[in-house]
């Protein structure tokens, strides 16, 4: 049962752990300022260890820190009613923004923002608009579709997998576009794919995995947090039992978390678009609309895992890259699911 | 007092849970310390963090510890009943749930009516729902004898998903995207219970509650009769001629029902919308509550603010001392260790919990 | 002779407030059997659970074979050759004679072939291969016996074995007993009945209030005496001391004080006068722990008492119930008063809570009567009243009608249990097993109110296993045998022949 915990995840959390601690040791005291210190917090629902959605905010929030000299602050949250709670906690002690990682805030933000206008709240993925409420909405779907081209290029049996979690409309548009993607190198490609409805339960992702593969899946993408580990787990073993196996990474470069089933990553590069939107909110640009993160700003991307490269034919790499430039160009449309208030046919 | 008739009864009972609480608040406080510095953390910053995000101020205290103790003092209630009468009712998650659902359904269909019959209607189909949610346990109980400490724990998952599929099915939010119900109709919402604040109504219904519950326990013959079977079935049944069947039956379902209204009070009052999230495991840690209240409703009342203050200042915590949010767990779980064995301590060579027998007289 | 076998001096023990032993001293020598007297609290369990290292002193010493020992364990004490049997059974319910048996002398070759020796020899035989939860009590207690003489004491404890036996068996096990003394061993026996414990000691010591009062020989003790060394010197029920019975209850009034047998007569004649309050017609209650009752055809009137006797497990239980109205008859039926009081064997799970105080258990009964409530509510203020007249009345050594029941004696808590239920028994009350484990006085006090409650006209059925309490105060006397009740007629009311019809349940015996 146990998932091979990733060093990197490990020391990334006692590094993140020693870092708050210092920082609240000092209390802010190295920092003599003038002008008032900006504070930026982070909320998520998950561990910021898993190495990917919420690790990737993370180091978003850190980035903050030391690029603009702010104060920060992270609370991991598990209910709606504890979203209201930091909310409120983070507004009345004088929080400017406030990065809320995942849609399930975006009710409470709204609330929040309401009843807090001075107060900015960007909700990862929301779906929900208002005056200092303002989503930020990831092209995931665009890492996906080249995802999906590699693992059409990948699989012996023509068989693929996705194992999501949660099903909502991000996360199945990263599906779509997987599929698209792969179909666009091997249209007969069959693709199977099911959602666990848990972010982070890792047994309930493993079981789907295995479930797959032994339908014959032999390139497996997920779209999970904490619980991807078992994904690449479950692959692993099947790779000990003899077969040829391949899962893709996704959310962050988790190439190294398993190197030697881990094809290529779907990337967001979540640090990079928060710090841009730290930018644009100083520029007073957040709020009112969603913000958009994509391959255009090199937020979105596909990475191969540099150490099974040799692996790939040579001819997909550079039919990624090709792909990535006219996904860029706009040449090149990938299918994607809408969610936000006032986009195109959503209410 | 409460206690009228026989005042010298509370005494052996008023001051035993607090020196259980006191003892297990400072053993827990003493561990947690040492976990701290073992892990390179601040323990006093830690205890400073979690004063100020408990207690720290007015409005701290209100919109936080005071909305979070709500569902905690209600499911802890239903266990401290249930548990009174010898029911081992582990399934307060799943009636919580239920009556989560059951009250964002009425509160989403009673759009049309004034708040005056919407908050009673959505309250009593919470009520009704945490009840039916019993219903299987109890009757598997009663009828096969199968120990409710299993069924009821099942009927959780079943509560739980059951939530998660109104939630991305029949209830879902108009709008189909995101797994939750669209926001409860304004005439469902608990009114505030101080203007300005989080605070509402439901904490006042949760007190009152354990008031009365307090008063029933104690001066009724039926809360008379519910304390016999729970301390004993066999004395119950041979000297108090009491039906302990319908003793049980009652208490399983009020229990239930109890632990339902913790679910729609959390929906009309807090969250309006029905999500998948909604309990960070509530129904369990009412054990605790419970249990370190002594069973006594009273108690149940200080205890659930007690762990309503725990819990937020854990997110504080989190916040201003940057501890991680698996070492909340952690202190909760000691919390509730430290409770248990105080709680075994007490009595010694007591019951086993589930191993309950009812004494029947003839039957099957 | 020279020096004692096993000898305990000083020894004290505490738990919590209470002194349960204050200095008591017992001294045994190899080929005796050794009668430890005392009433109820006096401190004789706690003294045998000393000298079975169940238990560490507080203070004094033990000494084996003239050696100071520390007994930590039961382990401790069997390595020294001293095994004690229990009052309270120590068998696991699943398992069979058998394996119970190897439990206790440890797993070993051959068990089987020894435990027929033993059982040839000591003449007490259980079903080996038995289930003990299908076993009587008398089998259990004769299993427990066996565990003890498995390990070849030197020293064998009894802690009440007699109260479950058979009069036949009882004979039988004093037999045992002397044989094992004649061995060279020595044998240690509590019991209640003074003429048993006469009958079988050579050595007797007394408890009294943690302390020993009296210690020495046997021979030539009278009953008063010791009963006045147990009590200090109250007046006594001579059927609680076991000393009447058939022979002294059939020859006539001597034994008896002359104003119970008036009342007695009087209640004989309330037989006549008195209407039937309760009648069984064919009534039968199946019961998961004993064989239940079938065809149970009973009248009882107003004034008189109705006595069942009978080996445990015989039907009693289930009786009870159908008498007192706590089951309802599978087939037949009951007609029963409605003001029945209910004195039932367990007192302390059945007759009382022990987390409640004496106010929350006398209410437990009066609960259903309605001058103790108000529309939904309890009237702990009569109820508390109540409670004070029971205390007072009764004699409870209880501080407060405040105290925990759990915190009383044995003979305490029955006191408060009859007081509860002679309020409730307007009509008719059931006792069973009323005395058991009961000191002399406190016996005696139970069967004076039993016989005062007939006076009054109540109607009383006494189910008990204690041939002598049955045949000293019933009107009428039935045997109970295999679920079935035997009509004793007038001239066969003496021990063997209710006996006889105890065990064969024949009118010919």
């Amino acid at each position: 049962m146990a998932h091979p915990f990733p060093t990197r995840g490990a020391r990334t959390a006692a590094l993140v752990a020693l870092t708050v601690a210092a920082a609240t040791a000092c209390g802010g005291g190295d920092a003599p300022e003038a002008e008032p210190t900006l504070r930026v917090a982070l909320l998520t629902s998950g561990p910021v260890s898993d190495a990917g959605w919420y690790a990737g905010a993370y180091e978003g929030l850190m980035r903050i820190e030391q690029q603009f000299g702010a104060q920060v602050s992270h609370q991991q949250t598990a209910t709606p009613a504890e979203f209201d709670e930091a909310f409120i906690a983070y507004a009345t002690s004088g929080y400017d923004l406030i990065f809320a990682h995942g849609n399930e805030y975006q009710d409470a933000a709204i609330r929040a923002g309401e009843r807090f206008p001075e107060l900015t709240i960007v909700v990862s993925g929301g779906g929900r608009v208002s005056g200092n409420v303002a989503p930020l909405i990831f092209r995931l779907e665009e890492g996906s579709y080249l995802a999906g081209m590699a693992a059409a290029a990948m699989t012996e049996s023509g068989i693929v997998g996705m194992v999501g979690g949660v099903e909502i409309p991000p996360a199945r548009g990263t599906f779509v576009a997987f599929e698209a993607g792969a179909r666009s190198v091997d249209p007969d490609i069959e693709v199977l794919e099911v959602f666990t409805g848990d972010w982070n339960d890792v047994a309930a992702a493993k079981e789907a995995t295995v479930a797959q593969l032994s339908r014959g899946a032999d390139v497996v993408i997920h779209n999970l947090d904490a619980a991807s580990f078992a994904v690449f787990q479950a692959v692993r073993e099947a790779r000990a039992a003899g077969r040829t196996t391949w899962a893709v990474g996704m959310n962050s470069d988790q190439n190294d978390v398993a190197p030697d089933v881990i094809i290529g990553s779907a990337v967001i590069r979540i640090a990079d678009a928060f710090v841009e939107t730290v930018r644009m909110w100083q520029a007073g640009e957040v709020g009112g609309a969603a913000i958009y993160a994509s391959t255009r700003q090199d937020v979105i991307d596909f990475v191969f895992n540099p150490e099974l490269l040799d692996r790939v034919p040579p001819e997909i790499v550079q039919r990624v890259s090709e792909a990535r430039d006219m996904i860029r160009a706009g040449t090149l449309d990938v299918p994607r699911i809408e969610f936000v208030e006032g986009e195109a046919g959503v209410r | 007092m409460v206690d009228g008739g026989a005042g010298g009864r509370f005494a052996r009972t008023r001051w035993e849970p607090v020196a259980i609480s006191l003892g297990a608040i400072g053993l827990t406080g003493l561990v947690g310390a040492v976990l701290l510095l073992a892990g390179g953390f601040d323990p006093l910053a830690a205890a400073a963090a979690m004063v100020r995000g408990s207690v720290g101020s007015w409005d701290v205290f209100v919109s936080i510890t005071l909305v979070r103790s709500v569902p905690l003092i209600l499911t802890g209630l239903a266990v401290a009943l249930a548990f009174r009468a010898g029911v081992w009712n582990i399934g307060a998650e799943g009636q919580l749930y239920a009556g989560a659902v059951a009250a964002a359904g009425v509160g989403l269909a009673g759009g049309g009516l004034p708040a005056v019959l919407l908050v009673p209607a959505v309250l009593c189909a919470a009520l009704a729902a945490g009840a039916a949610w019993a219903v299987l346990p109890m009757l598997m109980r009663v009828r096969l004898g199968v120990g409710e400490v299993i069924t009821t724990i099942l009927m959780n998952f079943v509560g739980i998903h059951m939530a998660a599929y109104m939630v991305h099915g029949p209830l879902q939010e108009s709008r189909g995207v995101f797994p939750q119900t669209d926001a409860i109709a304004e005439a469902a919402r608990l009114p505030p219970l101080l203007p300005g604040t989080r605070l509402h109504v439901g904490f006042a219904v949760a007190a009152l509650l354990a008031l009365g519950m307090t008063v029933f326990l104690h001066r009724s013959r039926a809360g008379f009769r519910i304390r016999a079977v729970g301390a004993s079935p066999e004395a119950a049944h041979v000297s108090g001629r009491i039906d302990a069947r319908r003793v049980l039956v009652g208490c399983f379902l009020v229990s239930g029902a109890v632990a339902g209204l913790a679910g729609g009070v959390e929906v009309a009052g807090v969250t309006h919308a029905l999500y998948e999230d909604l309990s960070p495991g509530w129904g369990y840690t009412a054990i605790a509550v419970a249990l370190l209240a002594g069973l006594e409703p009273l108690g149940v009342l200080v205890t659930g603010l007690l762990f309503g203050a725990l819990q937020a200042g854990a997110g504080a915590m989190q916040r201003d001392a940057g501890i991680p949010a698996a070492w909340v767990g952690v202190v909760e779980a000691l919390v509730i260790l430290a409770v248990l064995g105080l709680d075994r301590l007490r009595r010694t060579g007591g019951r086993v919990l589930p191993g309950i027998r009812i004494g029947g007289g003839g039957g099957a | 002779m020279t020096r004692p076998l096993a000898r305990l001096g000083g020894i004290e023990r505490r738990f919590g407030a209470v002194l349960a032993l204050d200095g008591a001293d017992l001294e045994i020598r190899a080929g005796e059997v050794h009668g430890v007297l005392g009433a109820n609290g006096a401190g004789k369990s706690t003294l045998l659970n000393v000298l079975g290292g169940m238990l560490a002193p507080d203070a004094g010493v033990v000494e084996i074979e003239g050696r100071a020992v520390r007994l930590g364990s039961p382990r401790d004490a069997w390595a020294l050759g001293i095994a004690l049997v229990h009052q309270h059974f120590t068998l696991v319910p699943r398992l069979s004679a058998l394996e119970n048996l190897a439990l206790g002398a440890g797993h070993r070759r051959g068990l089987a072939g020894d435990l027929e020796k033993l059982m040839a020899r000591t003449g007490l035989r259980v079903p080996l291969d038995a289930r003990v939860e299908q076993l009587g009590v008398g089998d259990r207690q004769r299993i427990e016996i066996l565990k003890a003489l498995l390990r070849d004491p030197r020293v064998l404890v009894l802690d009440e074995p007699t109260a479950v036996l058979t009069p036949d068996e009882v004979d039988g096990l004093f037999g045992l007993l002397k044989e094992l003394a004649a061995d060279g061993r020595a044998v240690v026996l509590v019991a209640h009945k003074l003429d048993e414990v006469l009958g079988v000691a050579d050595r007797i010591t007394v408890l009294r209030n943690g302390r020993t009062v009296l210690t020495g020989p046997s021979a030539g003790r009278s009953v008063p005496e010791l009963v006045r060394a147990m009590v200090g010197g109250d007046a006594v029920d001579p059927i609680a001391l076991g000393l009447t019975g058939v022979d002294a209850g059939a020859t006539g009034a001597m034994s008896r004080p002359p104003a119970e047998r008036g009342e007695t007569t009087t209640s004989a004649r309330a037989l006549h006068a008195g209407g039937v309050v309760v009648r069984l017609r064919g009534a039968a209650l199946a019961d998961r722990s004993g064989p239940g009752v079938h065809g149970v055809d009973l009248e009882i009137r107003r004034g008189e008492i109705v006595g069942v006797a009978g080996v445990e497990g015989n039907g009693q239980r289930a009786l009870a119930l159908l008498a007192s109205g706590r089951a309802v008859p599978d087939s037949g039926s009951a007609e029963l008063p409605s003001g029945i009081g209910f004195i039932p064997q367990d007192r302390s799970t059945e007759g009382l809570i022990a987390e409640f105080d004496l106010v929350e258990n006398v209410g437990l009964a009066l609960q259903r009567e309605p001058e103790y409530v108000r529309g939904p509510w309890m009237r702990w203020d009569a109820v508390r009243d109540a409670a004070e007249r029971i205390r007072e009345r009764f004699e409870v050594a209880a501080p407060s009608v405040t105290t925990l029941a759990g915190a009383l004696s044995g003979g305490n808590q029955q006191r408060v249990i009859v007081g509860r239920e002679l309020t409730l028994a307007r009509d008719f009350l059931v006792a069973e097993n009323p005395t058991r484990g009961l000191d002399v006085a406190a016996a005696a006090f139970v069967h004076a109110e039993l016989r005062r409650m007939a006076t009054e006209g109540v109607g009383v059925l006494l189910v008990s296993t204690d041939l002598d309490e049955v045949l000293g105060l019933s009107n009428r006397v039935y045997a109970i045998a295999r679920g079935r009740l035997h009509d004793v007629p007038e001239e066969r009311r003496t021990r063997e022949g209710v006996g006889a019809f105890m065990l064969g349940g024949t009118a010919d015996g």
